[in-house]
């Protein structure tokens, strides 16, 4: 009865109350978006986190965090379709996409990107699935500048698949391998038909006509040398634990004409005896075999050879080995013909310790019209060395700085061309016994005789072992001197560190957190890293040779060669299939695709990972919040109105939730009815900071910049859509609030400005992003603003990324942990650039702006 | 008998990466290290000989983690014994487990942790033999 009484009385009040209702549901739905979207970013973090080596973790915990940032993911895309019902249906199309994919990995199906070919200097390591571990590492030697690459692209392991499939192979290619595995056939007969069954197949016309187009692409940088290629292997799955070293065929000095057949000899070696009995014995299915295949432009070697890192003979003597021959290296690799050897000390100097130089009466030569042959050496260089002392030493530093970069030692093979130019290549890890490992089980009682200079503090960001000389990052110090192999010892850990990393053998910072911008770049190039040491810059002394154990948490006095040689032998967590597999699936949950709300591919079809789900999603959450001063004009109540400042900013405020006090709620006709909001109510803390900073003295320029002629016809031609928010909300100024979020759409000046702030109850997960483009003169002058505010949101530790005029600066964990002090600074920011880029009429108007810009947001920050 | 001063661990976890991990760190902190996939060949050592620190998974094929548990401290009383297990089965293992557990770990978890529950592990085996 009672039930039946509320009902009716519900029934009754509808009409007048819906539209009130329909608002605070919306804020509700909002609010739960938000949070949502904070722990989908909170999984992806704690799941990227496990990428430093010091979690140990199994396939269980990989299952587990499929199922948990999927079902967040998916229930954000459900809170998401509570604000705007039906509006994105692609996004759950795309969710389930993703999510099938992920499953596959999880299934060890690895999913492969669409694409036939890639030239080597695009391929970054996350190429890896896509171009095979050879070709991989070749593509990371060449955009490092670690040392001159070959030329080239990469054909594809989709191409592969897709050759299979266009000739009907995957059913035959099974049958024959289950009768050899039943034994009804030999390995020798059953390669034979699989192998005829290749070569007899026809290239799919779009990966002929993609060849074609990367020959001709290859042909053109090349200019008016003559091509000849070699076509080699690079498949799926062969690095790490697994070397299918010299088990596929290779094809040198091939003519361009013949590479489609070349192709399908590299493709058919796939199924060698040798490789079907590899793969079966490291329990390989038939859905991991994938051939990407490397085709490289070739040169005439005067000489070549190969160089160890670390002698595996004798590791703990820290040696390397070098070997080489007159003309191309095939036949020294095989063991075919004598070589000239030299022992180099892998330290410094690089000193030849042992030098053995060998008559090498044949040396392998191009053969004209292709393919190649052993020639005769001229007499006088027989017993020459074929390595001058320069080429040495030259070949253990490029060896050297590979195996930093690598972090194993290295089998690198070489070729100087007639101008004494240096190419690598291939390089692998080499695999360095327990041969010389006697000590390595007392490894502790070693240890013990070393000097400790830091022990027992810090978080580990990269797990890892790295030696070398101090250097200390003090402030202002110019990072370009940063020796190769150095420790980065600095107070705080910052992203502006990053363009060394690469270069460095170990971080150590007083203060930092592993989630910070730097911790994911020293992951990246996996730097042992310590964050967090609390005394380092007091401890470490600049120039001093010290080694960093990051798994101990400890730094030694000196360079300990037990423990480096102990990780070399290591199997690291880096280096399972565990680890691996984590690095997939992350692929398909945390790049962030869709960056610039304005680009074409800002569509729900465009997320490519669960990131950029959650990305288009607060995108688009906030513009519907953004529109409610516009829908609402009918007259429906809303927490909010216009703030009262001493600067004549027009900012409408739109409390969701605890933003401002309680005296502004409630019997608000709507904000088209000019409520006034007086700074006291305010209660948002960080929306208090931004004004703090926005209203400071000489922060608000009082007489506006005149803005000449030119500068404003070119405005002209330029669409508002760089808003970020349609035509219909330009000129409007929106805060949206809660108690723990701020989100800032502010037009200045001809530019928009978006700010979007989220304070965690604890503090460790705040986040604040900057989004600032568009702008009233020309292209240069914009972009000299974009440079100011690069270099001065840099200063401030925020990481910053600049696409033409549009910068996005982010700050999260650790560098975010006092919003208040970043907001405050934003609000200097912001009123500062009001109308900045009419006034750059040079370059040198950008760093006269920083200074005094810095001058004056040190002030605010500080207060 | 150059092993017989360091302090012996057994690892059992039917995953190979995790004393594939474990196992190499704890020998450079100075343990002497025997790792185990396979509960029943576990079951097998620890009837052979004693360790001081037994360290395993619970949900495993065959002999389950509470089995081999009781047949450790069965034959070795001294013996601590630290389970590592998945986040999500963590409280119902400590809830029937609170006994004769020295401490409980959620997989995954740091080297560091680990380090830090065997050294303290370690500790009370020592103290109990003084």
């Amino acid at each position: 009865m009672r039930r039946l009484f509320e009902q009716i009385r519900n029934l009754l009040s509808t009409g007048r109350h819906r539209e009130h209702r329909s608002l605070s549901a919306l804020f509700g739905h909002f609010q739960r978006v938000l949070e949502l979207n904070n722990r989908t970013l909170a999984i992806i973090a704690s799941m990227h986190d496990k990428l430093g080596g010091d979690y140990i973790f199994d396939l269980q915990y990989l299952r587990g965090s499929k199922q948990y940032v999927a079902g967040t993911v998916r229930e954000l895309i459900e809170a998401f379709d509570a604000m705007a019902p039906g509006r994105h249906p692609d996004l759950l199309t795309r969710f389930r996409a993703i999510r099938s994919q992920l499953e596959s990995e999880l299934e060890r199906k690895p999913v492969l990107p669409d694409i036939m070919v890639m030239p080597l200097s695009g391929v970054t390591a996350s190429d890896m699935d896509a171009v095979g571990a050879k070709s991989a590492r070749l593509g990371i030697i060449a955009s490092s500048g670690a040392a001159g690459a070959p030329d080239g692209f990469a054909v594809t392991t989709s191409a592969y698949l897709l050759f299979v499939r266009e000739n009907g192979l995957a059913e035959p290619v099974e049958r024959y391998e289950q009768a050899w595995r039943d034994g009804a056939m030999s390995a020798a007969e059953a390669s034979g038909k699989i192998r005829s069954l290749i070569l007899a197949g026809a290239i799919p016309g779009r990966l002929r006509r993609a060849l074609s187009r990367e020959l001709e692409a290859l042909r053109r940088r090349l200019g008016d040398r003559e091509l000849r290629l070699a076509v080699r292997s690079s498949a799926w799955g062969e690095d790490g634990d697994l070397s299918f070293a010299g088990q596929y065929d290779s094809f040198l000095n091939v003519d361009p004409e013949d590479l489609n057949d070349a192709y399908k000899k590299v493709l058919a070696s796939t199924f060698s005896p040798p490789a079907m009995a590899y793969r079966r014995e490291y329990d390989y299915k038939a859905s991991e075999v994938l051939m990407a295949v490397s085709v490289q432009a070739m040169v005439e070697a005067r000489a070549s050879g190969v160089v160890y890192s670390l002698s595996p003979v004798e590791p703990a003597r820290n040696v390397m080995e070098i070997a080489g021959t007159w003309g191309l290296g095939a036949p020294l690799v095989s063991g075919a013909v004598a070589a000239d050897r030299f022992t180099v000390s892998r330290d410094g100097e690089h000193h030849v310790l042992y030098k053995s130089v060998s008559d090498k009466p044949e040396a392998m030569r191009f053969k004209p019209g292709g393919s190649v042959h052993m020639r005769p050496v001229d007499d006088g260089l027989r017993r020459e060395p074929c390595l001058s002392p320069g080429e040495v030493r030259l070949l253990a530093e490029t060896a050297m700085r590979l195996e930093r970069y690598f972090k194993k030692p290295q089998d690198m093979e070489y070729a100087f061309d007639e101008a004494g130019n240096l190419t690598v290549l291939q390089t692998r890890q080499l695999r360095i016994g327990a041969g010389g490992e006697a000590e390595g089980a007392d490894l502790s009682d070693v240890l013990r005789r070393y000097p400790v200079l830091l022990s027992g503090e810090g978080d580990v960001a990269q797990q890892g072992v790295g030696a070398g000389p101090v250097f200390v990052a003090w402030e202002g110090r110019d990072l370009a001197a940063f020796p190769d192999g150095g420790i980065l010892v600095a107070r705080l850990s910052s992203p502006q560190y990053a363009s060394i990393l690469n270069r460095a053998s170990g971080v150590v910072t007083d203060i930092g957190s592993p989630l910070g911008h730097m911790a994911t770049i020293a992951r990246e190039y996996r730097v042992p890293t310590l964050l967090n040491a609390s005394r380092a810059t007091m401890v470490l002394q600049e120039g001093e040779t010290v080694t960093l154990d990051a798994e101990q948490k400890t730094v030694y006095q000196g360079l300990v060669r037990e423990l480096k040689l102990h990780d070399f032998m290591l199997d690291r967590m880096e280096e399972t299939y565990e680890y691996r597999l984590l690095r997939r699936m992350l692929r398909l949950v945390e790049p962030l695709n869709l960056f610039d709300p304005d680009a074409p591919n800002f569509t729900a079809q465009g997320c490519r990972t669960l990131h950029d789900i959650a990305r288009f999603i607060h995108e688009k959450a906030v513009e519907i919040l953004i529109d409610i001063p516009n829908a609402t004009a009918k007259g429906e109540p809303c927490p909010g109105g216009r703030l009262a400042l001493p600067v004549p900013l027009d900012l409408v405020v739109l409390d969701i939730g605890g933003g401002l006090d309680e005296s502004c709620a409630g019997g608000l006709d709507g904000l088209k009815l000019r409520r006034t909001i007086l700074p006291e109510q305010v209660r948002s803390a960080t929306l208090r900071a931004f004004i703090d900073g926005l209203t400071r003295d000489g922060v608000w320029q009082s007489t506006p910049v005149a803005v000449d002629f030119s500068s404003f016809m070119s405005s002209m031609t330029r669409t508002f859509s760089a808003s970020g928010a349609g035509a219909g909300r330009i000129g409007q100024n929106l805060a949206v609030i809660s108690d723990r979020y701020l989100h800032l759409s502010l037009r200045l000046g001809y530019h928009f400005t978006m700010i979007d702030c989220y304070e965690s109850p604890d503090g460790t997960r705040n986040s604040v992003q900057f989004r600032f483009a568009g702008g009233v003169t020309g292209a240069t002058r914009r972009s000299r603003r974009a440079r100011f505010l690069y270099e001065v949101l840099k200063t401030f530790d925020f990481s910053v990324t600049v696409r033409e005029d549009l910068v996005v600066a982010r700050a999260k964990g650790w560098m975010a942990r006092d919003v208040g002090r970043l907001m405050r600074l934003l609000g200097v920011l912001v009123g500062y650039t009001r109308q900045l880029d009419v006034s750059m009429i040079d370059d040198a108007q950008i760093y006269a702006h920083c200074e005094a810009f810095i001058r004056i947001a040190e002030q605010a920050a500080g207060t | 008998m150059t092993t017989s001063t360091k302090t012996s661990i057994l690892i059992l976890d039917d995953e190979p990466i995790v004393s594939k991990r474990l196992q190499p760190a704890l020998e450079k902190m100075g343990y002497e290290v025997e790792s185990f996939y396979d509960s029943s060949r576990a079951m097998a050592r620890v009837l052979e000989r004693s360790f001081d620190i037994v360290v395993t998974d619970l949900k495993m094929e065959g002999v389950d983690g509470m089995q081999f548990l009781a047949a450790v401290k069965d034959r070795s009383p001294k013996t601590e014994v630290i389970v590592i297990t998945g986040f999500a089965t963590m409280d119902t293992a400590k809830e029937s487990m609170r006994k004769g557990v020295f401490d409980f770990l959620a997989k995954p978890f740091k080297l560091g942790e680990i380090q830090e529950v065997i050294r303290k592990a370690e500790a009370h085996v020592c103290g109990e033999d003084k």
